[in-house]
Parts: C-alpha cells; sequence; structure tokens
C-alpha cells in the first residue's frame, strides 16, 4: 500500500518550523547555514523526546524467536535502528479477576497491573522522561502530551491510551479521529494551552458528536420516522451542526500548518466498540486511516509540535473482523477474512480469537498475517521520523535520538497461562541518541520493570517506576 | 378479528368496502410489504376449504401440507381455526427447508396465530420440524401464556432444550404476531407484535438437524402435542430477520394477499377521496340545504341526484349528459370562483363515467377542510410545556424560568400551540436545549440519580456501563434503547474515561447527551411499515397516553405496563387511564387545553383603548384569564359535568374586581364562586370576558360569530371574494353593530356566507367590547339579545330570544358537542382533523356521549380509539 499524503499541499517542516516562532527545536546543520548565528546557537541542542507505540494483541514468543525472517520482516528496514527485544517478562502485573488483554496492555510502558478500570497502576515512560526534562513544562505553545490512536476496543482505558501520569491517570486526551489530532495539534485552541478547559471542551464536543449522531441516525436509511418526520429532523440535524460550527469550529490553526484533513469514516465513540462484538472492517479502511493519523502525528514530531506522548495501532483484545488481500513488497501475503476462516459473526468472528487458538506446533497462518501486518504499519509511523525532513542538528533523524518504545499486550494470547501469556512479550526500543544498542534481536530475559527502569537510568530520569523498595537490576545487555 | 390495519382513509369512509377486501384475500400476488428474502416457506391459509394448505413461499419443490384430521379444524376466510386435536404435516420430510437452514446456520420461524386460551402446554406446538415429542429440529410452541421455542443446537439436547422463552402474559387468545430468530453465532429472539419479548442462546452449530423430520403446525407429528386457536399465517426463513424486518412483518399483518379494488370500489373511493373534498370547496358553499342555489343541495347523494330547478344535473355513468360537468367543464361554475383545476376537472369526469357512487350520507365541509395531507404524520417535538414537564418528570429539575426564557415559544397553527407540523427547530432551539441540557445536569445529584439505576459506579463498558445506559435511557427516553444506542451513549462514558474524566463526570455527559438527543426532544414512534396503520408499540403507546393525559413522559408505573405488555388488554388500559386521570398533571394538562383552545395568552397583550374602557387594566385582563380557567376546572373536574355545560353553566368565578366589571356584587376577596341569576344574561364561556375580547373594542359581530361558527359549530365559510372592502363603516346613532349586520346578511353577495355566523353573535351584542354588560351603545343604540342559529347542514335556523337561550340551544346541540370533541381531539393528537378522521370522530363521540359526555369519558374514548392506539406508516424507501 502506498502512503496518502496528509495533505494536497506539501508542508515545508522548515517553514513549520520558523512560522511556529515559539519552539527551540533545531533545523539540520545545512539548513542552519542559512540562519543567523545566534539562531543557529539557539536552536543547536537536540530535544529529549520519548514516545511509546502500542500494538494490539501482541506477538507471540515462538515467533519473535523467527527474527526478521518470521512476522518482524516488516522491521527488518529500520534494524539498524532499533533493538528488538525478547524475553521481556510483565508477569508481575498480572491482576487476578482483571481481563487478560487489559492488564497486559497496562503493563506496556508501565510495568505495573492497572489500578481500577481506567487507570494504570504508575506513569509511562514518556511521562517519566518529560517530568525528568522539563519540569517547568513544555515549550509554550507545544502540546505537552499527545495521545492518538486508531483501535476498536474501549471498554478500559488502557487498552488503547499509553501516556499515564505517575498517578497512573491519563496524561491527555486521546485523539481518536486524524481530525481530532489535527485539531489537537494545529489548532489554536491548544495553543492557548488552558488544559482543563481544553479538555471540558473536547468532552462537551464529544456529547455534541453522540446528539449529532443520533440525529444522523433518525435521518438515515435506518429511521424509523417517516418522510415528513425525517425532513423535520434533517432541519434540527442542519440547525446542530450549525450550532456545532458556531460553537466548537476551529478558531483558526498555527500559520503554515498543513489543510484540515477530511472527516473520518470509520466508526468511532461508542459505535467503535459494539459491547465486544467488533465490527467489519477492510484492509484499506484499516490502514487508510491509521496512516493518516500516523503522518499527522508524525508530522506533529516533525515540526516539534509535541515531544511526547503515545500513539496506538488497534486495542488490547482489538475486536475487528479484517477483511482484504494483504500484499507486502510485492508478494501477496495473505486474504484476510476473519469472519469468513472463523465460520463466525460477532466477536467469535474477530481477529483476536487467532490469538487465543495460538499453538506453536500448528501454522497459525492467521495470527502470522495479523502481526506481520501490525509491524508493517508500525514500521510505516517509525519510517516517517526517519526521512531527511526528520533530521535534527546533529545530522541524525528523530527515530535515532528520540526514545520511541514499541510494545504490546501479551506474549502469547492464551488466557489460560499468566506465565506464559506475560512472558516474553515484545519489545523494541529506538538508540535514543546511542544510548541503547541497536541493530541486534537481544533475549533479554529480564522482568520489563527492570528493562524499563534501566531505559529511564539512561535518559537521565531519577525517579524509578515500580514500588520503592524493590532493588533496581539494570539491564546491561540493553545498553550501548 | 381484524386481520389487517386498514389504510386510514379508507379505513374511516368506507368500512363496509374493506371488510369485503379484506375477506376476499384470494390472490396468488405476494403481498409486496412482506419481507421476501430468504423465505424458504409460507403458508397463508387463503385455501378457505378442503384439507390441503399450500407453501406459497414460491421456492420450489414446495413443501404442501395436509389436514389429517379435517372435522377438527374448521375455515375462518381469516385463517384456521383448529378446534381439536389436528394433525397438519407436511406429506414428505421438509428437507429443502432443513437444509436450507443448516447451510445457513439462522432461521426465522413467523407465525400469526390467535390462541384459544392461555392455558395450553407441552408446548402446545404451533410449527415444529420434528420427529416425535422429545427429539426435533426446532418447535415454536405456547407455553401457557407464554411463547416457547425449542432449538437443538450444540448447547442444547435433542429435545431442543433449554428453551427461548418469552415473557409472561404474552400468548393470550388475540391475534397475536409470534416469531423466532436464531442468528448464526447461536443468539435467539423471540418477538411478539414485533417487539423483543425474550432472549436466549442455542449456541454451535446446526449441523446436527435431522433431515428427515416433517413439517407440522398446531401439533407435534405425533399428534400428543395440540395447540388449539386460529392459524392465520405460518412462515420460515432461512435467515434471522433484523429486528426492522420483524417490524414489517409486523406492520404488513396478517393475510399476506389482497385482491385489487373492483371498479365499483374504486368508484366509491374516488369519492371519498376526490369527489366529496372537491364539493366542499367548491360547490356547498351555494349548494347547501339552506342556500340551495337553483334548488340544488350538493351534500347529500339523494339531493344531488335529484336535482335542482333545472332537473338532474348528474348521471350516472354518462358525464356527457351530466348538466353538472357541463357546467364546471365550461367553467360556467363556480359562479364567482375560479374555475376547478384541471386534474379536479378530470376527477369528476372519471368518477361520473365510472358511476357517480355516493357511499357517504351527507359531505360536511368541515371535514374536508384540510387536505389529508394535513394528517400526516409529523413527529412530535415536545412543546415548551412538554419540554419542562418532560425535565421535571425524568430527573426532578425545575426548569420552567430557565426553558421558557430560551427556548423559542410555540406558534400556534390551526388552533393550538403544539400542532406538529409547526413544531419546527431553529438555531435557537438547538443551543437552548444544549444550554439546558448543562443546566439541568448541573443542578442534579448525579451519581443519586445514577444509582437509581444500578449501583454499580463502573466505567467499563465490560462490566455494567452498558445494561446502566440501558436502564437509564429506558427512563429518560421513554423506552428500551437499542445496541446502537448503548453503543452511542457508553462511548461518551469511555471517552470521558479516556480523558481522566470519572464515572460521574461520565454520567454527566452521557445525561447531557441523552437530553438533547432526539428521543428525548421529540416523541419519536416508528412510521415505517406496509403504507397502513398499525398498533403502536407498547412504550409509544405509553408515551402517548402520558403525552395526552399529561403534557409529561410516562411514569415509572407506566413504563413497567409497557415493559410487561400490560397495555393492551382493555381492563388493564382502563385502570391506566383511570388512574392517570386521577393525578393532577391531568387537570393541569386540561387547563392547558382550555388555554391553548380559547388562546387565554392573548389576555396578557390586550390593549383596549383606553378612553372607550377606562376601567380596562391588566389585572383585570388576569382575572378574566383566571375566571376562564377556574370555571372550567370547576365543570369539568370538581363537578364532573358534561363538557358542553362549559357553554351555559350558571356559574362563574370572579374577584371583586371582575365581579363588578360584570355587575355582580362582589362576595369576597380573591376568586370567589357567583352563582349567575337567570336574567343576568350571563352563563358559560362565551358570556366570559375572555371570549367576548375577541370582537375588539367594536363588539364585532363578525368576529364573535365566525368564532362561535368556527369553534363550537364546526362551520365553513370561504374568504370573501377579492376586492371586497371588509372593513365595517363605524356604528351610528340608528345604526348598531347588529344593524351593520343586517345590512351584510341582506347583501346578495355577501349574505350567502354572513347569514351563517353573524347571528350566532347577535345573542352577544349586550355585551361590550371588555365583556361589560350594556343595554344600549355608545350612540344610544338599544341593544337586543335575540336572534337564530344555523346550524351547519341544516335548511332552516333555529330562533333564540335572549343570549341566556342562545346559550342554551348551543349547550343542547349534538353539532357543538361533537365540536368540543373535536376540539380536545385535536389538542390531543397536536394535528388538524382531516377527512379520513371522521368516522373514528364519530366513534369516540358516540362512546364518550354514552359515557356521560364529560372530559374524562373524552379522554378515555380518545385513547381506546385508533387515532390514539394506531398510527399511519409508509413503506420503506
Amino acid at each position: 500500500m502506498k502512503s496518502r499524503p496528509v495533505s494536497r499541499r506539501p508542508v515545508s517542516r522548515r517553514t513549520m518550523l520558523r512560522g511556529l516562532g515559539s519552539v527551540t527545536v533545531g533545523l539540520p546543520f545545512l539548513e542552519e547555514m542559512h540562519l543567523s548565528n545566534a539562531a543557529a546557537a539557539e536552536e543547536a541542542a537536540v530535544p529529549v523526546r520519548a514516545f511509546n507505540i502500542f500494538f494490539g494483541l501482541g506477538i507471540p514468543a515462538p515467533l519473535q524467536q523467527e527474527g526478521f525472517a518470521g512476522v518482524l520482516e516488516p522491521l527488518k528496514p529500520l534494524r539498524d535502528k532499533l533493538l528488538v527485544m525478547r524475553g521481556v517478562d510483565h508477569v508481575r502485573a498480572d491482576e487476578k479477576g482483571i481481563n487478560a488483554h487489559y492488564d497486559g496492555a497496562a503493563a506496556a510502558f508501565t510495568a505495573a497491573p492497572p489500578e481500577g478500570e481506567a487507570k494504570a497502576g504508575g506513569a509511562s515512560i514518556d511521562q517519566m522522561v518529560r517530568r525528568q526534562w522539563y519540569p517547568g513544562g513544555l515549550p509554550p505553545g507545544m502540546v505537552p502530551t499527545l495521545v492518538g490512536g486508531t483501535f476498536f476496543r474501549r471498554s478500559r482505558v488502557c487498552r488503547y491510551v499509553h501516556s499515564f501520569n505517575p498517578d497512573g491517570t491519563v496524561a491527555a486526551t486521546m485523539q481518536e479521529k486524524p481530525r481530532d489530532l489535527f485539531e489537537r495539534v494545529f489548532g489554536t485552541v491548544a495553543k492557548a494551552g488552558d488544559a482543563a478547559d481544553d479538555n471540558a471542551q473536547r468532552l462537551r464536543r464529544s456529547v455534541l458528536d453522540a446528539v449529532v449522531d443520533e440525529y444522523k441516525y433518525f435521518t438515515s436509511v435506518h429511521s424509523p420516522l417517516g418522510a415528513t418526520s425525517k425532513a423535520r429532523v434533517s432541519e434540527h440535524l442542519e440547525r446542530i451542526r450549525e450550532y456545532e460550527q458556531r460553537a466548537f469550529a476551529l478558531k483558526g490553526k498555527v500559520p503554515e500548518a498543513p489543510e484540515l484533513p477530511a472527516g473520518s469514516r470509520l466508526l468511532h465513540g461508542g459505535a467503535a466498540d459494539p459491547g465486544g462484538e467488533g465490527i467489519d472492517i477492510t484492509l484499506e479502511e484499516l490502514t487508510a486511516e491509521w496512516r493518516l493519523m500516523a503522518e499527522l502525528y508524525a508530522l506533529a514530531v516533525t515540526t516539534d509540535r509535541t515531544r511526547f506522548g503515545s500513539l496506538t495501532f488497534l486495542a488490547a483484545g482489538e475486536r475487528i473482523r479484517l477483511k482484504g488481500d494483504y500484499a507486502y513488497e510485492g508478494r501477496t501475503v495473505f486474504a484476510f477474512d476473519d469472519a469468513g476462516q472463523r465460520k463466525r459473526s460477532g466477536s467469535g468472528g474477530c481477529s483476536h480469537e487467532w490469538w487465543h487458538d495460538f499453538d506453536e506446533k500448528k501454522s497459525n497462518e492467521q495470527l502470522r498475517a495479523h502481526a506481520h501486518l501490525k509491524l508493517r504499519e508500525v514500521a510505516y509511523f517509525l519510517s516517517l521520523l526517519d526521512t531527511p525532513d526528520a533530521l535534527d542538528p546533529n545530522g541524525k533523524t528523530i527515530l535515532d535520538n528520540a526514545l520511541i518504545t514499541i510494545s504490546t499486550e501479551s506474549g502469547d494470547g492464551r488466557h489460560n497461562d499468566v506465565k506464559r501469556e506475560l512472558s516474553g512479550v515484545f519489545h523494541a526500543i529506538t538508540g535514543a541518541g546511542g544510548r541503547f544498542k541497536t541493530g541486534q534481536l537481544l533475549d533479554v530475559q529480564a522482568e520489563g520493570l527492570d528493562v524499563y527502569n534501566t531505559m529511564l537510568a539512561m535518559m537521565g530520569v531519577t525517579q524509578r517506576l515500580g514500588p520503592g523498595n524493590r532493588p533496581f537490576t539494570p539491564v546491561e545487555s540493553i545498553i550501548a | 378479528m381484524v386481520k389487517r390495519m386498514p389504510g386510514a382513509m379508507i379505513g374511516s369512509l368506507l368500512p363496509g368496502l374493506l371488510l369485503c377486501m379484506t375477506a376476499a384475500a384470494a390472490s396468488d400476488e405476494p403481498q409486496p410489504q412482506r419481507v421476501r428474502h430468504g423465505l424458504v416457506a409460507l403458508y397463508d391459509f387463503s385455501e378457505a376449504d378442503g384439507t390441503a394448505i399450500r407453501d406459497r413461499s414460491g421456492v420450489e419443490p414446495s413443501v404442501d401440507l395436509v389436514i389429517e384430521r379435517p372435522d377438527s379444524v374448521r375455515w375462518l376466510g381469516t385463517g384456521l381455526q383448529v378446534e381439536a386435536s389436528a394433525v397438519i404435516l407436511s406429506a414428505e420430510p421438509a428437507e429443502r427447508i432443513i437444509d436450507a437452514i443448516k447451510r445457513s446456520q439462522g432461521l426465522t420461524i413467523e407465525a400469526w396465530v390467535t390462541p384459544a386460551n392461555a392455558e395450553q402446554s407441552g408446548p402446545a406446538r404451533i410449527v415444529s420440524l420434528s420427529k416425535n415429542p422429545s427429539e426435533r429440529n426446532v418447535t415454536l410452541g405456547q407455553d401457557k401464556d407464554a411463547y416457547d421455542v425449542r432449538l437443538r443446537a450444540e448447547s442444547t439436547d435433542r429435545n431442543g432444550t433449554p428453551s427461548t422463552a418469552s415473557r409472561r402474559n404474552l400468548a393470550v387468545p388475540q391475534l397475536t404476531h409470534v416469531a423466532f430468530t436464531r442468528i448464526a453465532d447461536g443468539t435467539t429472539q423471540l418477538f411478539v407484535d414485533g417487539e423483543l419479548a425474550g432472549a436466549g442462546e442455542a449456541a454451535g452449530s446446526l449441523t446436527s438437524w435431522d433431515t428427515s423430520h416433517r413439517l407440522s403446525l398446531a401439533n407435534e407429528v405425533t399428534g400428543d402435542r395440540p395447540f388449539l386457536g386460529t392459524l392465520h399465517l405460518a412462515a420460515i426463513y432461512d435467515r434471522p430477520l433484523s429486528p426492522q424486518e420483524m417490524q414489517q412483518n409486523f406492520a404488513a399483518g396478517s393475510v399476506a394477499f389482497n385482491p385489487p379494488p373492483t371498479p365499483a370500489e374504486r368508484n366509491a373511493l374516488a369519492f371519498s377521496e376526490q369527489i366529496a373534498p372537491l364539493f366542499a370547496k367548491h360547490c356547498i358553499e351555494c349548494h347547501d340545504p339552506a342556500i340551495h342555489e337553483g334548488g340544488l343541495d350538493l351534500s347529500r347523494g339523494s339531493a344531488a341526484l335529484r336535482g335542482g330547478e333545472s332537473g338532474a344535473v348528474i348521471t350516472p355513468g354518462s358525464a356527457a349528459t351530466s348538466l353538472l360537468w357541463e357546467s364546471v367543464a365550461s367553467d360556467e361554475m363556480p359562479k364567482g370562483r375560479a374555475p376547478l383545476s384541471l386534474s379536479e376537472k378530470a376527477a369528476l369526469l372519471e368518477w361520473i363515467d365510472g358511476g357517480a357512487a355516493w357511499p357517504t350520507d351527507v359531505i360536511d365541509p368541515v371535514i374536508y377542510r384540510h387536505s389529508n395531507r394535513a394528517g400526516e404524520v409529523w413527529v412530535q417535538r415536545l412543546t415548551v410545556p412538554e419540554y419542562i414537564a418532560t425535565v421535571k418528570a425524568a430527573v426532578g429539575v425545575e426548569i420552567a424560568a430557565e426553558a421558557r426564557q430560551r427556548l423559542p415559544a410555540d406558534l400556534r397553527a390551526d388552533g393550538f400551540s403544539n400542532t406538529a407540523y409547526n413544531l419546527g427547530v431553529d438555531l435557537k432551539h438547538v443551543e437552548a436545549f444544549s444550554q439546558l441540557a448543562e443546566m439541568i445536569v448541573g443542578r442534579m445529584d448525579v451519581l443519586a440519580f445514577a444509582s437509581r439505576f444500578s449501583k454499580s459506579q463502573s466505567l467499563s463498558t465490560d462490566n455494567t456501563m452498558r445494561e446502566h445506559v440501558a436502564k437509564m435511557g429506558l427512563w429518560l427516553l421513554r423506552g428500551p434503547l437499542d445496541e446502537r444506542e448503548i453503543n452511542a451513549y457508553c462511548g461518551i462514558a469511555t471517552t470521558v474515561s479516556s480523558a481522566g474524566g470519572d464515572f460521574e463526570q461520565a454520567m454527566r455527559f452521557i445525561l447531557e447527551a441523552m437530553l438533547q438527543s432526539p428521543r428525548f426532544v421529540y416523541r419519536i414512534e416508528n412510521h415505517r411499515g406496509s403504507g397502513e396503520a398499525r398498533h403502536l408499540s407498547q412504550f409509544e403507546l405509553a408515551s402517548r397516553l402520558s403525552y395526552i393525559l399529561w403534557g409529561g413522559p410516562p411514569d415509572e408505573q407506566l413504563l413497567e405496563a409497557a415493559e410487561r405488555n400490560q397495555l393492551r388488554g382493555q381492563a388493564a388500559l382502563e385502570a391506566q387511564v383511570a388512574r392517570m386521570l386521577k393525578d393532577p398533571r391531568a387537570v393541569e394538562r386540561s387547563l392547558q387545553f382550555v388555554d391553548e383552545w380559547l388562546n387565554l395568552d392573548r389576555m396578557a397583550h390586550l390593549q383596549p383603548d383606553g378612553s372607550r374602557f377606562p376601567q380596562w387594566n391588566a389585572s383585570l385582563a388576569a382575572d378574566m384569564r383566571e375566571e376562564t380557567r377556574r370555571f372550567f376546572e370547576e365543570v369539568v373536574w370538581s363537578e364532573n359535568r358534561p363538557l358542553a355545560d362549559l357553554i351555559n353553566a350558571p356559574l362563574t368565578f370572579a374577584t371583586p374586581q371582575l365581579a363588578a366589571h360584570y355587575g355582580l356584587a362582589p362576595a369576597g376577596e380573591g376568586f370567589q364562586r357567583y352563582e349567575l341569576p337567570v336574567g343576568s344574561g350571563r352563563r358559560g364561556i362565551l358570556s366570559q370576558g375572555s371570549v367576548l375580547t375577541i370582537g375588539g373594542d367594536d363588539a364585532s359581530m363578525v368576529s364573535r360569530g365566525l368564532f362561535v361558527l368556527h369553534d363550537l359549530l364546526r362551520g365553513t365559510v370561504n374568504a370573501p371574494p377579492p376586492c371586497v372592502n371588509t372593513t365595517p363603516p363605524p356604528t351610528k346613532a340608528g345604526l348598531s353593530q347588529r344593524g351593520l349586520a343586517e345590512v351584510r346578511i341582506a347583501n346578495q353577495q355577501c349574505g350567502v356566507c354572513h347569514a351563517r355566523f353573524e347571528p350566532l353573535a347577535f345573542g352577544l351584542e349586550k355585551f361590550d367590547g371588555i365583556g361589560a354588560s350594556q343595554s344600549q351603545d355608545e350612540h344610544g343604540n338599544a341593544l337586543r339579545d335575540d336572534g337564530e342559529v344555523l346550524f351547519p347542514g341544516e335548511a332552516e335556523p333555529v330562533a333564540y330570544r335572549s343570549s341566556e337561550e342562545l346559550m342554551n340551544l348551543l349547550a343542547a346541540s349534538e353539532r357543538v358537542q361533537e365540536s368540543l370533541t373535536w376540539k380536545v381531539v385535536q389538542f390531543a393528537l397536536g394535528r388538524p382533523l382531516v377527512a379520513a378522521d371522521a368516522e373514528k370522530l364519530k366513534e369516540v363521540h358516540r362512546v364518550s356521549q354514552e359515557n356521560g359526555g364529560t372530559y374524562a369519558s373524552l379522554m378515555k374514548a380518545i385513547v381506546f380509539s385508533d387515532l390514539v392506539q394506531k398510527t399511519a406508516t409508509e413503506k420503506a424507501e
């Protein structure tokens, strides 16, 4: 699949950076030559950045052992920039009576079991780094934490949000439509920076979105109303849209921002997770929306609108029935048809059932295809931070300089064995400016908590995750 | 037993014709309204006799059935009545049907039945694909007062148990639509009369289904589990019908087929739909019993066919030789008015040529005042008072002041401000609904409110949130939410959760969304169906009852009754209505009616000429408004008198100020009841200031007369012809208002209409522009109160000698009593009344009068009528 451009008008990162004015990121050295010396000196430093990239369901540990010859293949082009860590253990995050997808997902980036249904057990990696490096807040105008994602399971927050404050609360509101993410990044509402008001405004907007959807339903072909009544409700809907425009329209966008993307055609909100029963979706629909989201998120990073946050490609325990022909590098990998192949509708026909069925003695072809696809899409995002347009002042790309942690929810998928499920959870990290090894597939065989704390230590973070009285065992094998 | 829901127009005007049409039911053409996709067997019992029942699904090979014990059944014409244990079986195994279901793993079994009783069990087999009492593929049956389906799947035994059962009290001796679906994932659902009545699971594959089973109706194959009752229709599909399709089949009714009308029936229908409105609009103004220009009365069939001074004007079957057609075709008629349109002329021509059928007694022009389009179903937005009452009842918040300040006032249309077609929405409404929702929720104890529906405070949609939202939604939105809606509102909870919000905040936002949703702001009903009227669902009926009787939403008892299907029986519904009429909200709603009918709000804005009426002031105006309300409450509620007594009850309520204004000796502070003495000229609403002021400063005979004509006599007059100066000349010495009126009546051009209404106001001449008594006008002209009433449709007027006689004459008039019924019905329905309503209105009026003609008896008759029990439907797009 070809990537879809974010906007019809190409956006110059350099123009953006200059236009934003208040930001402090430097331009690549060669470009700096065109700037004044004073400006060049001010912008010379490479900012500290940390992002968490989550994908749902996971890579069963036995498949990780196949390396790039197996489902990890899509990461191969980026292998020199990544450290793939096998044998990371999150068993401590198991919470009895809690859905296995949920506690596995909550452990990603926090190494802690969830606390209740809407909170993580502690801070996530990106937020630990943010607090250490920007104790007084990010430079003005910047989005402090950007959380986005394309996901279809939302019964519990940790399934799809992956940036958490130390008290376990979400670090920022999830942007689940490309347009929402755009407005958060490039809208002047965001620039005003009043987080509390902004949040309330966004929630109130979600109420209006739900109301609009109800009116849309009653004007649709499914409406129980007759023609005259439908016309009346249509009028009402038009007035609501007028009201919406007045009350919530993007008040303006930062100069030089790209064009506002078209509205999403996919299901969002409650409709995206109909009681765990799943939705039908084509490969084209899924990847088109995700890639637009990924491009906008990458643009937010490369234009220095944000330095911390998380991005989710499919929630933990995702409930989709995927259909479509999947090709990679010119070869046909698989024809997705979850419902047809499982001969089930509803939840039983969803992709996550392939994980429940995983058996290392069998081919697991559907699971493999899904896992391969997930990593292709994660690699798509990562590659956007590794282009010439993503160079930092040190001549390296953001992918080289930032701490990007890629993880998922389980090492197996079979809920009947916690040890098997929460051991060997796939992880990959970037080099973070040379702090960590790259170009390797490493069997770290360590607790996730120690791996994360090692990463934090190397990022200069003084605080540690996990219980205060627990001795910290650095995982030196990952350090460059 | 009603087999089909008749079309509104046909049903109201041609009941005999309709009966004939539905009873025939002999066509082989499938009725398009029923769902066909996936149909694998269909039995409509249209054979009417014999021992063979044909499979009319059109799928080959057909699975026909044989009645093996013919003595135990009786053909009714409307189905097959099973009077004793019968065996109705396919001759061969129903292999085609079974194979189709095994392939799809989904199915629907549907039947229209009238059980003989609510006691038979076994379950008593209605439709069965089985081998014996303990081995089956699937069986739809009746188990006492519930329906029950046994389906064999991996999770059930060979007998198909555990079964899927409906709620109790549904399998009762009345025509019922029952249908069962199983989707491929094992989910099973039972629908009764189109509504979900039970759910269960028969999980796993149907591969174990036995293709050797035969299809049987009304019994087990072995003949030992009989069902007694009437079978009207049975169908099997190889797929689960959606809830919408289920509604569609329910709406399509119990008769699968319908013959086309005969030419004679079409001609009769043309009269009702086209010709009667045409005569009412163009002809009867001059050709009624009273005016009968040229000796011709076109309001009655016999008179019209008899003709006038020029002889017969209609020759049935031959327009070419009909004088009526000749004069209309040449535009000679209507005289002095616009000619008929081409389509009207074409309709008239076709009707005369087709036989000039005249299936009704009298053409009452008022019935045709509105086209039948005015009777179309418009979704009803809550009026401002209804919104206030709904918020109060639903969440306990008083929002009257803020709502009245923010929401635009509802405008009057056709005499009432709750007329649905006029309840539009503009930006201000949307803004107000949003602001009010935030305000309302801000005043609520949200956690306490939420705890009414679940003690859980979990935000997780995997835990209790969905159930929580469903229960809260059922209450706030006056009926159960579907999955889509539950998903949508749960989405708000998860969004709040993902933004770090808590349970209370999630509930706040969900409440805000619900308070702005179409199902809160509007009274949503299902208008989709076969194009014919259908019975309301229980929840739709509960809402209609509560908004009609209370002007607010159903209370818990009413919703609970709807949930238990307890609004269908006469006794249960009567008990609910009786309970509701005892509630103070019923009084309040009736006062809204009188406010609206007499437009009492205008009292606050009246500004009579101060030099002519120095005694007028705002508090006197307010007293007049309150007088009418108190009078109404006294007559209607305290004394439970017939509504007609509103016209002549010799009592009123007045403050000392108002009493003095009327010339009564003040009886004490505040409002006091006054008995009005004989000879005072005052009695009933027509002598109250609130109504008399309709005549304006000059006590216009025209305005007052038109009020009596329109609002009490349901009379019609056309607008004055163009170019007529309608500004009345002033009164002067020797020429009172009555004198002016008599001049108009004597005028050849004006008198045709003015004779119909101005004499109605003669009896009010002794009341001045603001309702004070007077014996002479400002010029010293002596005033009179004698006159005459020309009741619409009558040939001769009836004289009265005083205003009191006028009031008594009106109160005793059947026409006036009917008019009061019409007014109350119009307010209840929130739409103008049209020709299609006429027969039902007659019935409502008859029932109400038989029970005393009181407001309570009228409200009961209204809510039991098809006007409320049914709704029109439109075919799916």
